[in-house]
This record gives C-alpha cells, structure tokens and sequence, in this order.
C-alpha cells in the first residue's frame, strides 16, 4: 500500500508538472496578479510596480530582465526573501496580500548557448 | 464499591483525553520549531507539526483524532501570526481532510499500509486541497505553476516524516504503553 500512495502521488505531480511546464510561446513577460486585476509588463524594461492587496501595496520590481518583490505589507515577507526570478515558470508570491508574480512566455533552450565537437 | 470504581468507558475517555492534550501541547511545541525554520517559498513546509497527527491515528477514535487536528490548526495558526487571517482557512481545510483521509487509511487498511504511506497520503491530500482552495479563493489559473513543487515537496517530506514516525513507534515506550491502554 506505501508503495501504491507513493506512486500515485508521483503521478498527480507529473501530471501537474506537465500541465505546468507544457510549450509556451510568445516574447518572455512578467505576469503581475492582484486583488483587482493582471498586469503583464515586457521584462526588458526597468520598472517599479506597486500592487494592491487587502493588507496595502507590494512593491514590484523589474530590473535587469528579473522581477522581484521588494517591500511587502504581510507580517512574514517570505514573497521578499524569495528573491528574483527570470525564467518562465517561476512565481513568487504574498499569500497574505493576495499578489502573485510570474515569468510566463517561450522557454529558453535548457539554458546552452552553444556547443562544439 | 462500584460507585467508587469508574466505568471502564471513562477510563478510556480519560486516555483518549490525555494522549490528545500531551499530543497537543507536541503540535504547538513542533509548530515553534517549524516556525523558525526560514521557508524558501511561500506554501513550502516540513509539516513537522503534523508529526503527533500521524503518530495518534492508531491511538485515537475518530471524534478525539479531529479534536488534536483543529488543536495544531490554532496551535499552528496562534505561532504563525496568521489566527485572525484567511490563511488560517488554508490550514484548516489542508489539516481537517488529512488528518481524515489518514485515520480512514489505518482503518481500512491496518497493516497493509505503515506510516510512510499515511503521512505521504496526508502530506499530499493537504497540499491538493490548499491548491485547491488557493485557487478558488486567490490565485485562479496561476496554481498550475505553483502546483508541481508544491505536491513534490509533500511527497518528500511526508515520506521523511513517515519514516521518523515508523522509527519512534517501533522505539518508544510511551507508544507502546499508550497502545495497550487504548486497544486492552
């Protein structure tokens, strides 16, 4: 019975995984999600975002092709000390104030640039 | 003479209430502990709380098994600052279907499944339905991204926990003692 609970939870994950981390396309964006609505900003261009939530603002910031989150209203931060993120799939976010950041958009080849023989 | 001697049914409702008061004050203790350790991501937890949950589903009817959940859902709630918050919501849902799934796995199973196989079983089911409910209640679509490491880290360190408790069950007095007293 271990060994089946194990392997089914391992499926719901690989399953989630796929559904997740599926082909993507489109230019590489980071996707913003509050309370009162999504804001999706280009992550080639510096900027400061402020969200609301219920507890106040957090504040957003992209910078150098990665977003983070650098002041936040929630009593743990844990949204601040998990730092930046610049690759699709990643997500940082304030359960308390209700903020989700994500870097959506194509993937980039496994992160190689080049190879020779 | 038999007015002085209590029926045996409340002797073991006594058991049942100090092996769920001494579990208890275990969650509260273990929801500190687990307190302090940084989380690098919000949702990801040791669930090392959850350790007198795993260890009372062979103790515990189901009634008193319930009572010690919502005892290390406040406990839990009370040390995280989070009591008065909707948070607390997603403790309670994760904890409340855990703690059933895992207590109705011992019993329908018995021995054909140890306590790797609950605490995975529990670890998992709670963190599906935070998802869940995280998605309901805040973030829609955007769980599927949190989903993947979120399950996985359930799967390992309810596997981790399971182990730990195997071990201490097999090991300590205090279990085997608390065993005799509520299945003699």
């Amino acid at each position: 019975m271990d060994i089946f609970v194990a392997l089914a939870a391992a499926g719901v994950i690989a399953f989630a995984a796929v559904s997740a981390y599926g082909p993507e396309s489109g230019p590489v964006t980071a996707v913003l999600k509050g309370r009162d609505g999504e804001w999706v900003y280009p992550l080639s261009t510096d900027r400061e975002v402020r969200v609301a939530g219920p507890l106040g603002d957090t504040v957003v910031e992209i910078r150098g092709k990665a977003v983070r989150i650098v002041a936040s209203p929630c009593p743990n931060k844990t949204c601040i000390a998990a730092g930046a993120i610049d690759r699709p799939g990643q997500w940082l976010a304030c359960l308390p104030n209700q903020v989700f950041v994500s870097v959506e958009g194509r993937r980039s080849d496994g992160g190689i640039d080049a190879s020779a023989y | 003479m038999a007015a002085s001697m209590p029926p045996r049914t409340d002797a073991r409702q006594k058991t049942y209430a100090d092996i769920t008061a001494l579990l208890g004050a275990f969650c509260f203790f273990l929801s500190a502990l687990e307190y302090m350790v940084p989380k690098p991501l919000p949702f990801m937890r040791l669930g090392i709380a959850n350790l007198p949950i795993l260890l009372a589903a062979d103790l515990l009817p189901l009634t008193w098994y319930l009572a010690l959940a919502l005892v290390k859902v406040f406990g839990m709630s009370v040390i995280s600052g989070s009591l008065f918050s909707y948070v607390a919501l997603f403790s309670l849902a994760g904890t409340l279907t855990a703690a059933l799934a895992m207590w109705l796995a011992r019993r329908i199973f018995g021995r054909l499944i140890s306590a790797v196989g609950v605490s995975i079983l529990g670890a998992v089911l709670s963190n599906a339905v935070q998802m869940g409910i995280a998605s309901l209640v805040v973030f829609g679509d955007a769980v599927r991204l949190i989903a993947p490491p979120f399950l996985a880290a359930g799967l390992a360190t309810g596997a981790l926990l399971g182990v730990f408790a195997e071990l201490f069950a097999g090991r300590s007095t205090w279990y085997a003692r608390a065993m005799d007293e509520t299945h003699g």
